[in-house]
């Protein structure tokens, strides 16, 4: 059948009516993707329709929720909020099943060894950047000296142009994902870290801030970052992006690598 | 029943309230929150996870996604059921397929949804834009107008539409194609 080859004669605003109505799946899915994180006119076409589709939730009939969700519900945030100091930080930083978990507190930033990751990621990131630029598609790399993967490797990707390169490394040992400085971002917006990995779909793994973040991806999305995965930015309103998504124009993308 | 506009509005301004103040990280705004909107949500996880159990770990889920979030919903954005609904909308979409199968009968005690361009239902909803867009859903052919509403209510994929209504996948593709084209030009009209 020829229906699983990419229809290209689909006319854009259909594209973005059939990824917001959740339609699409396999590489339509990840193609149409790929096109909200490159193309804001494209975004706001999915935008548009998911708006103009949500007044068919008044339709959606109500059903009684069981009474122990409520608990349930209670007890994982007291879970989350054990240990808190500060508001957005706590939440962020407490990983019970959490999709998206937020910027990490100033306090435990500065944990870890800024000054020295940067000479580490700027000593690399020329040869990195030229990887990128040799290599459009972000598949698995051939430069790989050594396909066997060394427990103490990281992982490695430079986010967005030579003259101004967000440094993103993440240490598989312990889960942590230390990010430069995010992008300057316009008044009550954020910026937020997605992974695209093999199934072409953005996960969100945080929110930037205009100091270095650590991150901590839950289990899933660990796996995620792996070489020739992307790594994007996206600017979202305040608190990330409403729909789990990429909402907002991307800033910079950058493809993992291991050294 | 024309009574029933300003109380939907008076419901949604509560609503906005409420929101906000759990953005406010408001743990008894958050608990009045669930308790307002948790028969809606729980009625989006159930027939779209298709099971009881699934539904009510999907909802555990969207609530604590809404707790980290509410701090994000602008009230001039999106409605706050809208916001929520989408939430939990989304979530029961990717635990669905995360479970690697497809659902193509119809579910055993999911309740038939509305279709409003039966009655007159159509014109107790409260916002104009309701009554657009179900208008114009109420303008294309029946088939188109039945794909279109499945995908949103069931969160099924093109492929699990055409097995559902046992036509070719390039058959279902064009009805809801030709249908969302319709559907656009009449609400841009």
């Amino acid at each position: 059948m020829a229906d699983s080859t990419i229809d290209t004669d689909v006319p854009e605003d259909v594209t973005a009516a059939e990824l917001a109505l959740g339609l699409l799946e396999g590489e339509e899915r990840s193609v149409a993707l790929r096109r909200v994180l490159a193309e804001p006119g494209f975004a706001a076409q999915v935008e548009w329709w998911r708006s103009r589709l949500a007044v068919l939730f008044d339709l959606w009939p109500e059903r009684a929720a069981p009474s122990n969700v409520a608990a349930r519900i209670e007890a994982s945030l007291d879970g989350l909020a054990t240990g808190t100091t500060n508001g957005t930080a706590a939440i962020g930083t407490a990983a019970i099943g959490a999709t998206t978990i937020g910027t990490a507190g100033p306090a435990k930033v500065s944990r870890f060894p800024w000054p020295a990751l940067a000479a580490f990621t700027s000593a690399i990131a020329a040869c990195l950047l030229l990887f990128v630029m040799l290599r459009p598609e972000p598949t698995v790399p051939v430069s790989q000296p050594t396909p066997v993967p060394r427990p103490t490797s990281v992982l490695v990707a430079m986010l967005g142009d030579a003259k101004s390169p967000i440094a993103a490394v993440y240490d598989p040992a312990n889960g942590a994902l230390r990010v430069a400085a995010g992008p300057g971002v316009p008044h009550a917006h954020v910026a937020e870290l997605w992974v695209i990995g093999g199934d072409g779909v953005p996960h969100s793994l945080g929110l930037l801030s205009a100091q270095p973040t650590s991150l901590a991806p839950k289990g899933v999305d660990r796996g995620r970052i792996a070489p020739g995965a992307t790594l994007a930015i996206s600017v979202e309103p305040r608190g990330g992006s409403p729909t789990g998504l990429p909402t907002g124009p991307v800033v910079a993308t950058g493809v993992v690598a291991r050294v | 029943m024309t009574r029933a506009y300003p109380d939907a509005d008076a419901a949604r301004a509560h609503l906005s309230e409420v929101l906000l103040r759990t953005g406010q990280e408001d743990r008894d705004a958050f608990r009045e929150l669930y308790t307002l909107t948790s028969a809606k949500l729980f009625g989006i996880t159930h027939r779209i996870c298709g099971n009881a159990q699934a539904a009510e770990d999907v909802l555990h889920e969207v609530y604590l996604t809404i707790w980290k979030r509410a701090g994000a919903w602008e009230p001039g954005r999106a409605s706050p059921i809208t916001w929520l609904a989408t939430i939990a909308r989304n979530r029961a979409i990717d635990w669905q397929r995360a479970q690697g199968v497809r659902r193509t009968s119809p579910l055993d005690d999911a309740p038939d949804i509305a279709d409003p361009g039966e009655g007159a239902e159509a014109s107790l909803l409260a916002s104009e834009s309701s009554r657009e867009l179900i208008e114009c859903l109420n303008g294309l052919e029946p088939q188109q107008r039945d794909a279109i509403r499945t995908a949103f209510f069931d969160g099924v994929t093109y492929a699990e539409l055409a097995i559902k209504r046992a036509v070719p996948l390039g058959t279902m593709k064009s009805w809801v194609r030709r249908g969302l084209a319709r559907l656009k030009d009449c609400l841009d009209g």
